[in-house]
């Protein structure tokens, strides 16, 4: 993947270049605010990793230029603020994730592959996990080659998951995307779907995890 | 810690405000007191007007061939009139013949018993009354017989005295209450003195000093310096835990690096690159605990920063919930754990509580932690929010961990307490929890929960339920509705004002115009009467025909309507300064000047020969008795209420006036029922004078013919008012009030220039009238006063005696 790591800490971002080298990502750095929105203008990256402190312009007016721009990168926020506020206004600018300093690298590895399935998962009509191929166009899931039979709300629901991997989804906002305005939608309904499609799914690396009480993640799981 | 209450009070104040409602409560009671005394003083002195009254009517009792009669004294009423605010009413009556004269069914005293001793009782006689009630024996050619007189006055006068009396008493109470405060204050700050002292004691002290105040101080602060100087050892170990704390934070602090460095130091040293392995592993999770160590230091520090700052306000504690629970679930190490989350009893508003969002969120953060850290990797995680009681909303976290085994919990929240030494915590999540919940005066309650691992309750005091705050909500709307909701708005009607009057129309109607045409929308509509009939029938209206407004030229018969509570008390402008004399009650204002005059005809008497004194003018009648034989005009005095006021006032300012009935009668005086007929015939020569004729009449006919003269006295003119009243039964009072004010006011220029009338008040054309210049004469008006006095000739008997006597003056000849 081609990752741009928006930084001014020198240690730091040396050791995250060098995590994220290992790992076999391409990864450009720049270490000042307004240089980095004119990289972003003209550059094409899979991943950006932004910090909010920095010279030039914050972080967030980076961010901000980006979605103005329909720039869909997904950005991970690294902020050293644990506060609240920080959050908010880091999500409301349209960052997809963000992590509090000191970085677990393990974490952000991770988080990085999340974002980027989920990216691909938007981007191609084909969304492969393991033994898993799901083929958009032609509304179709196989299992280690074998047709998962599933039905048009399972794959619905599973075109909604893929597409919001790693991210946390109320029931409510389920039925929402699966149900039109017409239907009434049944929270039990989407209970028993989600129940079905985790059953079929089984053995895949495509976990849908259950929250009660809080909704529905899909993640893919890893070896 | 702190103590919360901002607004700040005197101790000074305070005690002078104790002392000021003591003081009040002392002239409550003085005021009382002073107001019963008031009313027992003013009624004896008023009593004693009274009783003068009462005395000298039954002094004019006498017996006589038709029975008991009285002839009640003129003295009588002008001593009750001395309380010029006051009605009055009378009866004479005697045990044999009953009701004599006066207002009959007077109220009675309750102890019957005529006596010669005055007795004094208030009764209810359409308007509170004082009366008196007094007894006389009389021999009479039948026996002897009880005659009993009772008086009665309003009670204006008394309470106005007594107002007066109580407001003079309390005024100069209240000053010495106030010089009394002045003397408690000065006490006061002498009191106060060692505190300020210990103030500035306090204040003059080292920052670092916190030993121990010395001193002898009073008794009554005792409590509080031993108070500071436990203060002070409080803080003084305080300061000691906290220098424990950074000592610990320094302690755990350096530990914590250096196993780091002595890990980082031993892989250099290594000798083999699996050696180097092992330690770099080691020194990275001890670097881990060092980071988690720091973020807690810090937690804390942000925490305990924050409820000293006092951030409370109202949040929901769902909302703070699901949010961390969300951001926990995205860590790729929660994927083996469960959690769940229970708050679906909690309705919208039942989750509010005062606090602040961040510290709550940290406390939470810490719990789930501490269960993911504790517990195993397939742990269960069970959030709930729920309401405890109507007061209460707590949040739990339950873990299926090793839990905390009962007689740890306590020493748990302490810092730097790790239970579990395998785990390696760092001692500070739960102290963190404890010190939020004790932030927003929560309980922080560990137990163990039914998976046998930790349960950690939060317990909010909850503030107003939804449903308790739409209803305040609601009540408000429905008073602001009230409270907007539009006055209706009084309608500019057309108003027709009603006036009775025995004045001549043509006199009013400039007047009328005037004022019709400042107060568009009024119309007023004027009935004339003569003034006998007025009187009639105002006292015979029912409420529904009572007019507006009532003028007449009668003094005595207005005096006698107002007498009988029909006037509505006006308030007229402060600008209107009308002489004594022509105000009664603030009910009847006079509002003209209308001197008697008399009128001659200049062919038959050369203008100047007539007598200055009526002394004289008596002589001179006397003198030319034949010439003027039927040549002499006056009042018929049972047809003309003014001619019947002018006699009856002529008898009051002395004896001359039986000595000139007995010259007009021998001189065959002729009677009119009034002016306008006397001076035509004066000026035909029917008549050589008229007497007692209206003096504005006769200056205006006098203007106009020169056939006329007219002359005034030199010893007394007798001067009476033309006088209104608005009765309480009036269709417009506001209206009519409204016209009396202009009478008094722009009227008084009006009827100076535009009629015959002269106004009462000074105007600038007031002594133009005519040719003649009333100021001459300005030291010989005798203003008739308005007031109970002119009751006296109203009395039944009085005024049957008085025309009887008058009678004698027919000389035959049909009146004209």
């Amino acid at each position: 993947m081609r990752m741009l790591l928006v930084e001014d800490n020198d240690d730091l971002a040396e050791t995250i270049i060098d995590r994220l080298r290992s790992e076999g990502h391409s990864i450009d750095r720049e270490s000042n605010g307004d240089q980095a929105n004119s990289l972003l203008r003209h550059a094409q990256f899979d991943i950006v990793l932004l910090d909010i402190n920095l010279p030039g312009r914050s972080g967030y007016e980076v961010l901000r230029s980006m979605r103005a721009r329909d720039d869909q990168t997904p950005v991970i926020i690294l902020t050293a603020r644990s506060q609240i506020d920080d959050r908010v206004s880091g999500l409301d600018a349209g960052a997809d994730d963000y992590m509090v300093k000191p970085v677990d690298f393990r974490e952000l590895s991770a988080r990085c592959r999340v974002l980027a399935r989920r990216k691909a998962g938007n981007a191609s009509n084909v969304f492969t996990a393991g033994d898993l191929v799901f083929d958009r166009g032609a509304k179709r899931a196989t299992v280690r080659g074998q047709d998962a039979e599933l039905r048009a709300r399972e794959i619905q629901l599973l075109e909604i998951l893929i597409g919001n991997l790693g991210r946390m989804l109320t029931k409510e906002e389920v039925a929402d995307k699966l149900y039109s305005f017409d239907e009434a939608p049944s929270l039990n309904a989407v209970e028993q779907i989600v129940a079905r499609l985790r059953k079929k799914l089984e053995g895949t690396p495509l976990v849908v995890k259950t929250a009660r009480g809080l909704g529905y993640m899909a993640y893919v799981a890893e070896e | 810690m702190s103590p919360k209450s901002d607004r700040s009070y005197s101790l000074q104040r305070r005690l002078l405000a104790a002392m000021a409602m003591g003081f009040s409560a002392l002239l409550l009671i003085i005021s009382v007191l002073l107001w019963n005394y008031a009313r027992d003083a003013s009624n004896r002195t008023y009593d004693l007007l009274l009783a003068g009254a009462a005395l000298s009517v039954l002094d004019r009792v006498s017996t006589g061939p038709s029975g008991i009669t009285v002839d009640l004294p003129y003295s009588a009423m002008e001593i009750l009139g001395l309380a010029p605010e006051d009605r009055v009413t009378y009866r004479v009556f005697s045990d044999l013949e009953g009701e004599i004269t006066g207002t009959p069914n007077l109220p009675e005293p309750r102890d019957t018993q005529l006596s010669a001793a005055p007795v004094f009782y208030d009764a209810d006689f359409g308007a509170p009354f004082r009366f008196v009630q007094q007894g006389r024996q009389l021999t009479t050619p039948t026996g002897r017989v009880w005659v009993g007189v009772q008086i009665g006055q309003t009670r204006a006068g008394r309470s106005a005295q007594q107002l007066s009396l109580f407001v003079n008493g309390m005024a100069g109470l209240a000053c010495v209450s106030l010089i009394g405060l002045g003397f408690v204050w000065v006490a006061i700050r002498v009191a106060l003195a060692p505190l300020r002292q210990l103030a500035q004691a306090l204040q003059n002290r080292d920052p670092a000093d916190l030993s121990q105040i010395d001193g002898a101080p009073p008794r009554e602060i005792r409590g509080l310096l031993d108070a500071i100087n436990g203060f002070m050892r409080r803080l003084h170990s305080n300061r000691t835990l906290t220098e424990t704390f950074i000592a610990d934070v320094a302690h755990q602090t350096r530990t914590s690096l250096s196993a780091l460095q002595g890990q980082l130091s031993l892989a250099g040293d290594a000798t083999s690159f699996d050696d180097m392995a092992v330690r770099v592993q080691k020194a990275e999770s001890q670097a881990r605990r060092t980071v988690r160590l720091t973020n807690q230091l810090l937690t804390q520090a942000m925490v305990t920063h924050r409820s000293e700052t006092d951030m409370l306000k109202p949040v929901a504690l769902k909302p703070i919930v699901t949010e961390v629970l969300t951001d926990m679930l995205r860590d790729s190490d929660m994927r083996g754990v469960t959690v769940t989350l229970s708050a679906d009893s909690i309705v919208a508003g039942d989750d509010l509580v005062r606090g602040d969002a961040i510290s709550i969120r940290e406390a939470l953060s810490n719990l789930l932690e501490n269960a993911r850290r504790h517990g195993p990797a397939d742990n269960t995680i069970d959030v709930t929010l729920e309401s405890t009681g109507p007061n209460h909303v707590s949040l739990i976290v339950e873990d299926a961990g090793p839990g905390i085994a009962a007689a740890d919990r306590a020493r748990a929240t302490e810092r730097f307490t790790s239970i579990a030494k395998d785990t390696a915590g760092s001692g500070l999540g739960l102290s963190i929890v404890r010190a939020v919940a004790e932030s927003h005066d929560a309980r922080l309650v560990l137990g163990t929960s039914p998976a046998g691992g930790l349960r950690a309750e939060m317990r909010f005091p909850r503030m107003l339920s939804q449903k308790t705050a739409r209803a305040v909500g609601a009540a408000m709307m429905v008073m602001l509705a009230i409270w907007i909701a539009p006055l209706p708005v009084a309608a500019q009607e057309n108003v027709s004002l009603n006036i009775a009057s025995a004045t001549d129309t043509a006199a009013m109607t400039q007047l009328m115009e005037r004022f019709e045409s400042l107060n568009p929308g009024v119309t007023v509509s004027y009935r004339e009467y003569q003034t006998v009939d007025l009187h009639a029938a105002v006292m015979a209206a029912s409420p529904a025909e009572m007019p507006d407004i009532v003028i007449s030229s009668s003094m005595d018969l207005q005096v006698d309507l107002v007498n009988r509570g029909l006037a509505l008390p006006l308030s007229i402008p402060d600008v209107v300064q009308l002489p004594d004399w022509a105000v009664w009650r603030s009910e009847l204002f006079g509002f003209t000047f209308e001197p008697a005059a008399i009128v001659y005809n200049v062919e038959l008497i050369a203008p100047g020969t007539l007598p200055q004194e009526h002394r004289e003018l008596i002589n001179y009648i006397r003198s030319n008795e034949t010439g003027l034989n039927r040549k002499i005009g006056i009042y018929d005095l049972r047809r003309s209420g003014i001619g019947y006021l002018f006699a009856t006032q002529d008898v009051v300012q002395g004896l001359q006036s039986s000595r000139m009935t007995e010259v007009l009668t021998r001189a065959n005086v002729r009677k009119f029922c009034c002016t306008s007929e006397m001076i035509a015939a004066t000026a035909k020569g029917d008549l050589a004078l008229s007497i007692n004729t209206i003096g504005s009449y006769a200056l205006a006919a006098a203007a106009q013919d020169d056939r006329i003269g007219v002359h005034l006295m030199s010893d007394y003119n007798l001067v009476m008012a033309r006088t209104a009243f608005v009765p309480k039964d009036a269709q417009h009072p506001d209206m009519a009030e409204r016209f009396i004010a202009f009478l008094l006011t722009e009227g008084q220029t009006v009827l100076a220039r535009e009629s015959e009338l002269i106004p009462l008040l000074p105007t600038a054309d007031t002594f133009a009238a005519g040719h003649f210049d009333l100021r001459d004469f300005a030291g010989s008006f005798l203003p008739i006063k308005l007031g109970p006095g002119l009751l006296t000739f109203l009395d039944a008997r009085k005024k049957a005696e008085f025309l009887e006597g008058w009678d004698t003056t027919d000389s035959g000849f049909p009146p004209d």
